[in-house]
């Protein structure tokens, strides 16, 4: 999984519980600004998060429910308990996608009829007025023309366009190219999203015309917040539908789309001087439109043309006339419609109207491309309106242009950028008037642009500049990750003081984690082969006779077996990961467990930061959730149950992850009524797991474990006992797996406590040689309690089975060989003494006759694959120094 | 009361501005050319100068280079008018020595609120 998609994971889960402890919260108090308002920044950017990747289901709920909470923070809805519940609701189905992420990578199944109806039931929240504004992007107009549509011209974006590109545009349509008006408005928040709309902006193919305004309504400087997008894009492009499709993808709902026709460009623009055009004029010219007189029409509208200023309305009108006539000259209506307007002096109305398409009737110039680009360094704003607003920021730009200009400044120049300046301070309350006089005085006696440029660009800064949050995303991203390693509680913190966290970490160099797994897999290799030196050097000294040699090999052998363990040990450092990787989703489960249950619960965790090897913490993952369920499910009482037995009315969780030594010790321990040993007895009785004898002298801490038995819980055992026990095999069988023991210690009454032994790694496993029957196998060292020697007289047999007494402890004896179905007896020492491993399964000691033990060495233990895979009593096989194979014996299924 | 020069061949575009300009209440003088605009403005500085760029005898890049060298009223702010839009005519006006460059036809309010931006007289 991408460390990205993992961030977003980590964060969003965060989030989510954010969202409900905060909904909790507006349960209590349901008319707190301050909670909705976080409330919906949350769901907010949980939305904007899950549009980086391409979950459109998971953003869709997530955009539903921010709609509602919008709709909440500003009173058009109401907060109510089904509101909270529907909330909930939704965010445990974006949880569910989530966990399908975290164990897939990706989402497999299909959800998007559940989302569709999650984000209804949402939008059902929501009056109708509200409906009305979700944003959409929709496609008006086809083909077939304009009146047989349902939306009319007046929703037609109010298009300014210069004459000259209206022109072209039209042409492009005419010639058959579809015109697309693309607004595309980025959320406010898009900066901390990392969504870059400049960069989208500026990829938005074959634009004819673009357009960027500012939604900025902070009436003066201090009100604005530079970190939100307060931009609005616009754009003219022939691009196909499928393309903008592909590069909006991830903002949808942040584009209107809407295709334009033809006429809707034909807008004559220019003063309108209340000089009307001579009405012969506009008769005669009718008249030869009426003749079909296009040339004679032609030269009257060009002589026309000549004797007008061409920036008047009515010239743009004649422009107009002669660009339809040289397009479409068959197009009389819109021609007389036109001629008409001289007359009139209103645009005419084209909605009743449809082009005549004459595909590549006339060839077409190329298209004016033109970059209309308002500025968007947030100047001084200052009360002015807009269109003031802009012309001050054409103005300011403008100057800043020209200060930038190479060549020789004279003196005019300079003072006259410094008047144009100086006026447009004027008009903003003379800030910075004394600083530019200065800066002019200096200018002009260096015969220099750069002092007024300087200034300038300060002034401009003074605002900063726009896109400064990209950047910011980028480190605090960074720094995240980091912080997520150390950090003793992540929760979601502020921005800010991650930022100053990401600054003052060292570096991090992102790797593939196949690469890492190969490079232990090596060192692994190198541990083994750096075994073989001692056999070389008994070799050179035993059989080559050069004792110097097998000195100088074992000397290096020193060296080279500190270095790999170095070297293993580095390595494994790489691997190490926190338990808060586990540890993080339980604060939201217990939650949600014991708010199910009616439970009160403390949830304490301890030690997140003790690392472990990632796939030993991955495995943990699991059987820890169950243990967890367990505690709550069946170890913690009920509140009154708990008064009643005079415990504290709320129960207490504790999760703990504690280093010791080459092994994590995790505890899960509970002040719930713990497990009754008579219960379980005679459970265990009943299901025929122990027999009578043993249930009279059995143990209470034997009872307790017996709910580690295999086939020992069932449903109906667990509903009778209301105790623990759902699926503990299961829960050791997974820690014995990664090598991990697991221990349960329960006094009845007072709680229970369950802790799981894990190696810190796994890579390489340290095992035991034996001999037997001439052969060698390795026992891994973890299960080895100890190596007795226990002389033939010592042996006892009792109920036909053969033991021993150690240290006052009966000791059952079992023979490798008979183990292994040899049908040979172990040979005991020359004291005939039996050599005796004793090894702990599953807390009790059992004693393994062998012929022999050998050195113990560390292993890389590869299981075993294909039909010997199904070999029972085997755990793997691995390389020895020498070459030879040592299989290894798992001494739980051997017995 | 503001002084503006408009400098532009045409007389239906002096008339125009000279319209819009007068009744923003900024009194107005013309000139047909570079050269005649020079003449006027050593004899009485104006406030402003709207300048046209194709003009005979002397066009509007050089009038603006010869004016920002004249002593006095060297330092008035400028604005290029033009019919012609190309970007690299926009360097050359703003390196002659204009303060800006508006494309025609321009919008009667717009040529007023530039106006009032460059001389201040929008607060």
């Amino acid at each position: 999984m991408n460390s990205l998609l993992e961030q977003f994971l980590s964060e969003a889960r965060d989030f989510l519980q954010s969202i409900s402890e905060k909904l909790m919260q507006l349960e209590s108090n349901p008319n707190s600004v301050p909670l909705m308002t976080e409330l919906f920044r949350f769901v907010h950017t949980l939305k904007g998060n899950s549009g980086l990747f391409d979950f459109p289901e998971m953003t869709r709920v997530l955009h539903a429910s921010e709609d509602l909470m919008d709709a909440v923070r500003n009173g058009r809805v109401n907060y109510s308990n089904t509101l909270a519940d529907q909330l909930l609701e939704a965010m445990d189905f974006v949880g569910m996608m989530m966990d399908e992420i975290q164990v897939e990578g990706k989402i497999i199944k299909n959800y998007s009829a559940t989302a569709a109806e999650v984000a209804k039931s949402l939008r059902g929240l929501l009056d109708s007025a509200d409906a009305v504004n979700v944003p959409v992007a929709i496609e008006i107009y086809t083909e077939e023309g304009l009146a047989a549509k349902a939306i009319s011209w007046a929703e037609l974006p109010e298009l300014n366009l210069p004459e000259s590109i209206a022109m072209a545009l039209y042409r492009c349509v005419m010639d058959g190219d579809t015109v697309f008006w693309l607004q595309y408005t980025p959320e406010p928040e898009c900066f901390f999203k990392g969504e870059d709309p400049f960069f989208l902006a500026r990829q938005v193919p074959d634009t004819l015309w673009r357009n960027v305004i500012s939604t900025n309504d902070a009436s003066s400087l201090a009100e604005m917040d530079v970190y939100r997008s307060q931009l609005i894009f616009q754009f003219l492009t022939t691009a196909p539908t499928e393309e903008l499709d592909d590069l909006f993808r991830y903002v949808p709902d942040q584009i209107h789309r809407i295709k334009i026709p033809a006429l809707a460009f034909v807008k004559p623009n220019g003063s309108v001087n209340n000089q009307t055009v001579d009405d012969e004029f506009i008769s005669s010219a009718l008249v030869l439109l009426e003749e079909n007189n296009l040339a004679g029409l032609t030269r009257t509208l060009l002589t026309m043309l000549e004797l007008s200023a061409p920036d008047l309305w009515s010239s743009s009108v004649l422009r107009w006339v002669l660009q339809c006539i040289e397009v479409e000259p068959d197009n009389e209506r819109m021609q007389y419609a036109l001629l008409n307007a001289l007359r009139t002096q209103i645009t005419p109305d084209w909605s009743s109207m449809t082009p005549t398409i004459k595909p590549h009737e006339v060839a077409i110039e190329p298209v004016a491309v033109r970059s209309v680009i308002t500025p968007t360094i947030p100047v001084i704003s200052s009360g002015l309106p807009d269109e003031l607003l802009q012309i001050f920021h054409t103005v300011v730009n403008t100057q800043r242009e020209i200060l930038s200009l190479p060549g020789k400044w004279s003196a005019g120049r300079l003072q006259s950028v410094a008047a144009t300046l100086l006026g447009c301070y004027r008009t903003i309350n003379h800030v910075y008037e004394i600083e530019t006089e200065a800066a002019l005085q200096l200018a002009l006696t260096e015969k220099s642009p750069l002092p007024l440029l300087a200034l300038l660009e300060a002034a401009l800064l003074d605002v900063a500049v726009v896109n400064t949050p990209e950047s910011e995303i980028i480190e605090s991203l960074g720094g995240r990750e980091n912080a997520n390693r150390g950090s003793e509680d992540v929760v979601s913190v502020g921005r800010r003081s991650e930022d100053a966290a990401g600054a003052s970490q060292s570096k991090t160099l992102k790797v593939d984690q196949e690469k890492i797994d190969r490079l232990m897999n090596l060192i692994g290799e190198m541990v083994v082969a750096k075994n073989a030196l001692p056999y070389l050097a008994n070799r050179a000294e035993t059989v080559f006779g050069v004792r110097e040699l097998a000195r100088e090999i074992k000397s290096q052998y020193a060296v080279i077996n500190r270095v790999a363990e170095e070297m293993q040990d580095t390595i494994m450092q790489v691997r190490m990961m926190p338990m808060s990787f586990i540890f993080q989703r339980f604060p939201r489960m217990v939650r949600d467990i014991s708010r199910k249950l009616g439970k009160e619960v403390e949830l304490v965790l301890e030690g997140e930061n003790t690392e472990a090897d990632k796939n030993i913490v991955e495995a943990l993952s699991d059987p820890l959730i169950h243990i967890v369920r367990n505690s709550l499910d069946h170890g913690l009482e009920l509140q009154d149950v708990r008064v009643a037995a005079g415990k504290n009315a709320v129960g207490k969780l504790i999760i703990r992850a504690t280093q010791e030594s080459d092994r994590v010790l995790i505890e899960i321990i509970d002040d719930g009524n713990g497990i009754d040993p008579t219960v379980i007895k005679n459970k265990a009785y009943e299901k025929g797991l122990i027999d009578e004898a043993t249930l009279e002298r059995i143990s209470d801490q034997d009872a307790v474990n017996l709910v580690f038995a295999a086939g020992f819980s069932t449903a109906s055992v667990v509903s009778d006992l209301s105790g623990r026990g759902v699926g503990m095999d299961v829960v050791r069988s997974a820690v014995e797996r990664v090598n991990g023991t697991v221990g349960i210690e329960s006094i009845a009454g007072k709680g229970t406590r369950i802790y799981l032994s894990l190696p810190l790694s796994m890579a390489v496993t340290n095992v035991m040689i034996i001999q037997s029957n001439e052969q060698i196998f390795g026992v891994p060292m973890d299960l080895v309690v100890e190596t007795v020697r226990v002389p033939r007289s010592q042996v006892r047999m009792i109920k036909r089975k053969q033991t021993t007494v150690l240290r006052g402890r009966i000791v059952p004896l079992l023979s490798l060989n008979d183990l292994l179905a040899n049908d040979v007896a172990q040979l005991p020492n020359e004291d005939d003494e039996f050599a005796t491993l004793i090894v702990r399964i599953h807390g009790e000691h059992v004693g393994i006759l062998v012929d022999n033990f050998r050195e113990t060495v560390d292993i890389i233990l590869k299981p075993m694959t294909g039909i010997l895979g199904g070999l029972p009593g085997y755990s793997g096989a691995a390389l020895l120094g020498d070459g030879s194979v040592l299989m290894v014996l798992n001494p739980r299924e051997l017995i | 009361m503001k002084h503006i020069l408009i400098i532009d061949d045409a007389a239906t575009v002096r008339l125009y501005h000279r319209n819009i300009l007068e009744a923003a209440g900024y009194s107005v003088d013309e000139a047909i050319n570079g050269i005649e605009a020079l003449e006027k403005a050593l004899v009485k500085p104006y406030d402003l100068y709207i300048v046209d760029v194709n003009m005979p005898k002397l066009d509007g890049y050089g009038f603006l280079k010869e004016f920002r060298l004249q002593e006095n009223i060297k330092q008035a702010p400028a604005i290029m008018v033009t019919t012609e839009a190309g970007a690299n005519d926009r360097t050359l006006g703003y390196a002659a020595g204009a303060n800006l460059y508006l494309t025609k036809p321009i919008k009667p309010n717009e040529l007023v609120a530039y106006v009032r931006l460059l001389l201040g007289d929008l607060s």
